[in-house]
Parts: structure tokens; C-alpha cells; sequence
């Protein structure tokens, strides 16, 4: 036996292959809906493919069944039931059809992305890159402790002394190691570059974006992500909303709270330059900040103070700042044309607006496409 | 006899004992052969369908990932494997207790008795595991000559055709040629067999011609079995004899063919089968097997197999409660056992008594989309008439050939038998893609929606769904 097991590890891969194969070829489909948001793993998101299956001729649900327990007609049937014990497995025989989930590793469906909307990869800016001190085990040294001892390289010196030594008998292979021919494992420095990022979510949740609009965000969101994490070794991600006013919220209320009030979209790039000043200094960090809003603002006067913000401030410390203009049915649209219009040139600040979800994709390759 | 060169000398011991306690109770079987299995290695087993060497396909791989998720999860546990083989081969899990053990064995023994003694089974080839090997290596050798993507998807097609053979066709093929099967089996598919003969006859004259002419495989030398088309539901049979397809892909629905035929009496007998192995098992192991430590153990293990989830309907449990209601009446379960399938078990059973004590009852759709269904009625025709056609064909819709137009590659025609329940017609619509790509010309499939008749089409690349 046994040679069934080494053959199911080729047909898991290619099954696995066929899995990668469709999510690639629907990834546009993916990237429209809120399907994979919450289903993220700690490396893994865990992807429903509902017709890998073979297609077969097969009844549809105008299908009477059959149940067995107590209950009068009417009763609802239970699926929980107690104490079942364990099945043997084949219970569920006659039951229909499932959807089976597959987990696929997160940078593998950056690569995907990556490939699907020709993204470039990120060159991190060069005065960054922290040189980490990720030792391995691979020097050898006369000093150290017994538990390092190398027992082969400690032998081979002492055969090699006995042996110049002419005290070697081949008849009586003895070979005593002394103190001189000891060696021990050392720790040998292998710099590498380390590179950190911070990605600022920043998002309006004034009365005039819906819950489409915000769905439209936290996708963008999800994937931007997705993206960024493949990029670099570390991340942190910073999810600020704002009305008249922006506070830091945790992922969470980000993808569900509803406020309403007036637009103050200043007050979100301020709180984002100070959380850059005091916490994730641009010598140390690479910096993303992504703002989400229907476009509309409180008043020219605040959009002028976002200009300068943006022209002064943030540009000068991030790779590059994002905007995303989500249609909606009352915000009037103006920002973006506004930044647009001061920035036309400088590619370190993106616009895109996304009028609806299959517009996604389009805008996302519009913020990651430059490969900043 | 019992063999197993992998078992430790208590569990031989065990095996030797359980043997001699099932024989004494009359049960036969052909040798039987115990390996150990490890958990892990069970599930990739499973997924091969008991078999452990299959051609490579993604198909396995993807059916042994839902295994191992499912065990992993700890919604199901596969206790044991057996396969219909002279000699039957049973795998035992390492991480069993010896009282699951002895329960596995016992309950193996039903099954042997059952794959030995049942009508059904006579016609299957028992000598399957080579013939499994023989296929995986034409199947590599196509592969290393025109490439894994190319064979693979022929492959993917003709396995989505598996289904369209005739589940009765080996068996009457078996008593055409006279031989002895071990008892009479029950026909409840005689009336839709008359049809269709003139067909029949044209193909098995296109067969004749066809045997003169070299496939391009080396199939003689290596025994390809032609598939012996004979019946108008022998859909991938016609197609395997009658397409015009290259040599390889003529091999490749041909090995579909064959190891379809092989599994189609399983599909047919799984509540009978189950329910004659767990009666069997509940019996040994109750009437001596079992130390007295050992009982509460064995309860539990029992009544977790044979469990009525709400909503489903548990094989284990229906086939034993059938076999136990089917004795206390006085009928004779050796013979049961010997003539019967699923369908014509429970059309001889099942009755009023029976649906009440059984606590059966039909399910209707819940008030509203998503939710729970709900309790029907328990009226005994009802519920017994819902069983029957829930379980007739191999619980897979009926489709014969209607007609092929034409003597070249003319149109074909399937008819859907319809029977109240509609086809999933989008998905019947790949299919027919499937099929008009392997028959190269159209294809026509007459069903129904309800009442209305429909007509889906496949004729040069596009489909259309029309009223007949």
C-alpha cells in the first residue's frame, strides 16, 4: 500500500490548478461582489466554487422528499436535532448538491490579480529599506557552547590532527578529540531588506453615501489590501471615517457604520497627516492613504484647505495619495474634477471614480497601475 | 477464509472469529482479504472509490479534499472501506478501538455476503482492481502522446456522461447469455425497454463493422472491453461504439463505459446493502462477539451510524429497520437480499405498518425561501410512491435514445422520460454541448418543464431551448 497516497498528491495539485484556473477566469466576478470579504484566514481566503462539478443531466427542485421523526404535518424540520452522535459518513448520500469552498493563499490571489489587471510591482522607495538582521546557522567557530558543538567538523579536525600526527592505526581506529579541535555552529549575519507600509483607508460616511456606495469601498478596499500585503513584509492598515469630523475606527465599524451629517473631507486628511507626523514616520514606512468619498464637500473653502493639505503635506511623505469618487444619487461629484484640476500633472496623486461595481476593477488598476 | 498480512495477531484472531460466526449464521461470501489503513490514507482510498490505483484526474483530488475537510471538521468519519472484488478487499482504520474493529468486521462480512449472494452484482466484473490499473496506465499513455489537457478534457466529457447507461443492462445481458444468477431479479423497468428495438439492431449491426476496424490503441493486446451496447438508456455505450472519434478518445469512453457498469449496481443497492451489513453487524455482534466491557461502546457507535437526521434520510438505518420489520413478518431475508435492489426492496416492504413505526413522512418545501422544510403528510402510498421514484434509476433521471436521423452523423435524439420532475435545463445544456461535441453533429433532447414540452437543442455550436 501506500502507493495511492503519492498519486493523490498529483491529483490534489491538479485539482487545485483546475480551482485557480476558474477563480482566475472569474476573478473579474469576484472582484464585483462582497463574496470573499470576511472570509479572509490569517494567509488564506477561502473562495466558494459553486460548479466545478461535471455537468450532468440532473432534477431540478420540483423534487418531493422523504423525512423520518416525530412532528405533525406542518412542523418545521428541525436541523439540529440532539444528540446524533457521530455518523458514518454516508448519511448525507441522498442529500443534494454543495458548494465546496477551497482555500486559496492570499499572495496567490495577488499574483492573479496582479496578472488580471497588469499590475506592476511596487518599487518601495529606496531610503526605506531597513536592512534586518535574519541570521542563519551556518558559520562555524572555535568557540561556543557544548550544545552547538559540531560534532562532524569537531571530528574531522581531530582525525586530520591524529592522522599528521602519525598516531593513527587503522588496525585500532581510535580518534580522541581535543579542545583545539572543537567547532561550534555560529550565527551568521545575512542582512536582508525589510520593507513596512501603512495603508490609510479613509472613507465618507456622510448622509449621502449608501450602502451600495460604501459595499463599492470596502470591495475597492479588500483588494487594494490584497495587493499591498503581497507587496510588502509588514502592513498596518489605518481605517478612518469622517463627516464635519474624522475619528480612527477598527476594521469593523469602517465596513458598517452609517453616519450622517455634513462633509468635512479636510478633517480626514488632517487626522491622516498627524497619525503620519506622530506614528508611521515616512523614513520608516511606505504610506498609502486612500480616501473614498461621493464628492461631495461642505464648501469650496474646505476643499481649498484639501488642496494644500494634499499639495504641502501629504505628497511630500506618501508613495502616493488615492482618491475614489463613488457615484452616488445626492452627491454632487465636484471633488474629484477639483483635485484633478490643481494635480493634472503629478502622478504621485490617482483619481478614479467608480460609478457602479463593475467599475471596480478599472479603478483599482487606475491606483495600483503605476507600481509606486 | 480470511486473510490479512497487514493485521496484528489479535485483530487476525478477531477476524478468524467473526468469520466462523458469520458462516455459522449462514452467511457466504468469497474470501476476504483485511488491510490496515491509516487514517489519513483512508480518505485518499475513499476518493478512488476503494480503488488503489486510478487514472490521474483532478476529480479525485477535489473528492478527497471534501473528505478530508469533512473529517477534519469532524462531521464524518470513515470507519471502514469495502470492495466488491474476488477476493473482497476491506481496509480496516488504524485509529479504531478493537470494539470498532470487530463492529467493521462484522459489518464487512454482511457486505461480502451481500456483493457474493445479490442478483445484481452478479454481472460485475470482480477482478476490477487490475482492471482499474490496466485503465490508468492507457489513460497515462494517451496523456504522454497528445498531452495531459487534451485527455483530460475528453476525459472530463465522457465521465459527465457516466450516468447515461443502462443500470439494468448488465444483468440482462447476463441472462441473455443463460448464465446462472444466484436468484431472480425483480423488474420494475420492463415496459420502457420495448421501444427502441429497431435501433438496437441497426447499432449492433454498426457494432459488427465497427469490431473489424483497428481503434488506433493497441486494444487488442491490452483486452479493451467494447461497450456492449444493447439498450436505449445505454446512451454513453451507443456514443462509445457509434461516434466518430479517434482511437483514443473511442478508448477513453470506453474505460468511462466499463467502470460506469462496474459502479452503477452500488448506486442501486445502497440502502439494501447497508441496511443488510449493519443487520448483520447489530446480529454478530450482539450474539456473542462483544465483550460485556465492550456494549455501551458499541451502542453508541451503533446508533450513531444508524441516526435519522431530520431531513434526510439515513440508508443505514432505513435498510436495517426494512431488514428487521421484513423478518419479524416472516419473510425470508436471505432471499431478500439475494433477488433485490433499492426500488423493488421497498416496493415489497413497505407498508402502512412500516411507515408508522418507521416514523416516515413526506417533506414539503418550508414557508418561504431559506427556510426549514416542513412536515407533510404520513400517508403510506404517498410516502412509499415518493420513495420509489426518489430511488428508480439509480436516483438519476431517465434518458433514452430517440432516434438517429440519418446514417452518417445524423441528428440524435434523446427523450427525457419524464416523471413529474423537471431536468436542471442549464445544466442539461452543458451537457448536450458535452455530447454534440463527441457525436459531431446535432443533438436534440425532448423534456418537459412542468407540462409544457421543451425541446433543447445543440446544432452547429449554439443551443436553443424550444417549445415541442
Amino acid at each position: 500500500m501506500g502507493g495511492q497516497i503519492y498519486r493523490m498528491q498529483a491529483d490534489r495539485a491538479r485539482f487545485k490548478e483546475v480551482v485557480r484556473g476558474k477563480v482566475r477566469r472569474d476573478l473579474s466576478k469576484y472582484m464585483a461582489t462582497t463574496e470573499l470579504m470576511g472570509r479572509q484566514g490569517g494567509k488564506t481566503v477561502s473562495i466558494p466554487i459553486p460548479s466545478v462539478e461535471l455537468p450532468r443531466f440532473r432534477f431540478g427542485s420540483n423534487e418531493g422528499g422523504v423525512g423520518q421523526g416525530d412532528g405533525g404535518e406542518g412542523d418545521e424540520v428541525g436541523d439540529g436535532g440532539e444528540g446524533e452522535g457521530e455518523g458514518r459518513g454516508a448519511a448525507g448520500e441522498l442529500a443534494g448538491s454543495h458548494v465546496l469552498e477551497v482555500e486559496v493563499e492570499l499572495e496567490e490571489l495577488a499574483r492573479m490579480m496582479g496578472e488580471e489587471l497588469e499590475l506592476p510591482r511596487i518599487q518601495p522607495r529606496g531610503h526605506k529599506t531597513i536592512e534586518t538582521d535574519a541570521g542563519r546557522w551556518t558559520g562555524i567557530r572555535t568557540e561556543g557552547p557544548g550544545s552547538l558543538r559540531h560534532f562532524r567538523r569537531t571530528f574531522k579536525r581531530a582525525l586530520v590532527r591524529t592522522i599528521a600526527a602519525g598516531e593513527f592505526d587503522p588496525e585500532n581506529p581510535v580518534v580522541t578529540p581535543i579542545r583545539e579541535d572543537e567547532r561550534f555552529r555560529a550565527r551568521k549575519p545575512s542582512p536582508r531588506p525589510d520593507s513596512s507600509a501603512v495603508i490609510f483607508h479613509m472613507m465618507d460616511v456622510s448622509g449621502s453615501m449608501g450602502a451600495e456606495q460604501k459595499d463599492i469601498v470596502r470591495i475597492e478596499a479588500f483588494w487594494i489590501d490584497t495587493w499591498l500585503r503581497s507587496q510588502y513584509e509588514s502592513i498596518e492598515v489605518v481605517y478612518i471615517v469622517h463627516d464635519a469630523e474624522a475619528k480612527v475606527v477598527d476594521q469593523n465599524t469602517f465596513f458598517h457604520l452609517r453616519e450622517s451629517g455634513g462633509t468635512k473631507i479636510s478633517s480626514a486628511y488632517e487626522l491622516c497627516l498627524d497619525l503620519i507626523n506622530t506614528r508611521y514616520s515616512p523614513e520608516n514606512y511606505n504610506i498609502y492613504p486612500f480616501h473614498y468619498s461621493d464628492g461631495d464637500n461642505w464648501s469650496s473653502r474646505d476643499t481649498e484647505r484639501c488642496v494644500d493639505l494634499i499639495r504641502d503635506e501629504l505628497l511630500p511623505r506618501v508613495n502616493q495619495f488615492c482618491y475614489g469618487q463613488v457615484k452616488s444619487a445626492y452627491g454632487s461629484g465636484q471633488f474629484k474634477s477639483e483635485l484633478d484640476t490643481p494635480f493634472g500633472s503629478d502622478d504621485r496623486l490617482v483619481t478614479a471614480s467608480v460609478s457602479d461595481r463593475a467599475g471596480i476593477p478599472a479603478a483599482i488598476k487606475r491606483f495600483l497601475g503605476q507600481g509606486r | 477464509m480470511v486473510r490479512g498480512s497487514s493485521l496484528p495477531a489479535h485483530l487476525l484472531e478477531a477476524a478468524e472469529l467473526a468469520e466462523s460466526v458469520a458462516s455459522a449464521a449462514g452467511l457466504t461470501f468469497f474470501e476476504v482479504v483485511f488491510e490496515m489503513l491509516d487514517a489519513g490514507d483512508v480518505n485518499a482510498l475513499a476518493a478512488y472509490g476503494g480503488f488503489p490505483t486510478r487514472y490521474p484526474s483532478w476529480r479525485f483530488g477535489m473528492e478527497y479534499e471534501r473528505l478530508a475537510r469533512s473529517h477534519e471538521w469532524g462531521l464524518s468519519k470513515i470507519y471502514e472501506l469495502v470492495i466488491n472484488h474476488d477476493p473482497t478487499v476491506a481496509y480496516l482504520v488504524r485509529s479504531n478501538s478493537f470494539m470498532e474493529q470487530k463492529l467493521v468486521m462484522a459489518h464487512v462480512f454482511g457486505h461480502a455476503d451481500f456483493f457474493c449472494n445479490n442478483a445484481w452484482f452478479a454481472p460485475t466484473d470482480r477482478r476490477m482492481i487490475q482492471r482499474f490499473e490496466q485503465h490508468a496506465r492507457r489513460i497515462k499513455e494517451h496523456a504522454s502522446q497528445l498531452g495531459q489537457d487534451r485527455v483530460e478534457e475528453f476525459l472530463d466529457a465522457a465521465l459527465s456522461l457516466d450516468t447515461l447507461i443502462d443500470p439494468y443492462g448488465a444483468q440482462r445481458r447476463l441472462r441473455a447469455q443463460g448464465t446462472e444468477s444466484a436468484g431472480e431479479p425483480s423488474n420494475d423497468e420492463q415496459p420502457a425497454r420495448r421501444e427502441g428495438r429497431s435501433l438496437v439492431e441497426e447499432s449492433s449491426a454498426r457494432l459488427a463493422a465497427l469490431q473489424g476496424e483497428d481503434s488506433g490503441v493497441e486494444s487488442a493486446s491490452l483486452e479493451a472491453p467494447s461497450a456492449a451496447f444493447d439498450s436505449p438508456f445505454d446512451v454513453l455505450g451507443f456514443l462509445a461504439e457509434n461516434a466518430d472519434v479517434e482511437g483514443w478518445q473511442r478508448d477513453i469512453l470506453r474505460i468511462a463505459w466499463y467502470e460506469a457498469e462496474y459502479f452503477a449496481p452500488q448506486r442501486m443497492t445502497k440502502i439494501i446493502n447497508e441496511g443488510w451489513a449493519s443487520f448483520w453487524h447489530s446480529r454478530l455482534l450482539t450474539g456473542g462477539l462483544l465483550d460485556a466491557s465492550e456494549v455501551i461502546a458499541f451502542a453508541d457507535c451503533h446508533s450513531g451510524a444508524t441516526a435519522a437526521a431530520p431531513g434526510q434520510l439515513n440508508p443505514y438505518k432505513l435498510g436495517i429497520d426494512l431488514f428487521r420489520y421484513a423478518e419479524e413478518r416472516g419473510d425470508d431475508i436471505f432471499r431478500l437480499r439475494a433477488v433485490h435492489n433499492d426500488v423493488s426492496f421497498i416496493d415489497a416492504v413497505v407498508d402502512p405498518e412500516f411507515v408508522r413505526r418507521s416514523k416516515l413522512f413526506a417533506m414539503e418545501p418550508g414557508s418561504a425561501p431559506g427556510r426549514n422544510p416542513v412536515v407533510g403528510t404520513r400517508d403510506a402510498e404517498e410516502i412509499k410512491g415518493r420513495l420509489l421514484s426518489q430511488l428508480a434509476w439509480g436516483g438519476q433521471p431517465r434518458i433514452r435514445l430517440e432516434s438517429v436521423q440519418g446514417s452518417g452523423q445524423g441528428k440524435l435524439i434523446l427523450r427525457h422520460e419524464h416523471d413529474g420532475r423537471d431536468l436542471k435545463l442549464d445544466e442539461a445544456g452543458v451537457l448536450l454541448r458535452t455530447v454534440g461535441r463527441i457525436w459531431k453533429g446535432p443533438i436534440e433532447l425532448l423534456t418537459q418543464e412542468g407540462d409544457e414540452a421543451r425541446r433543447l437543442l445543440f446544432d452547429d455550436d449554439e443551443l436553443s431551448l424550444l417549445a415541442a
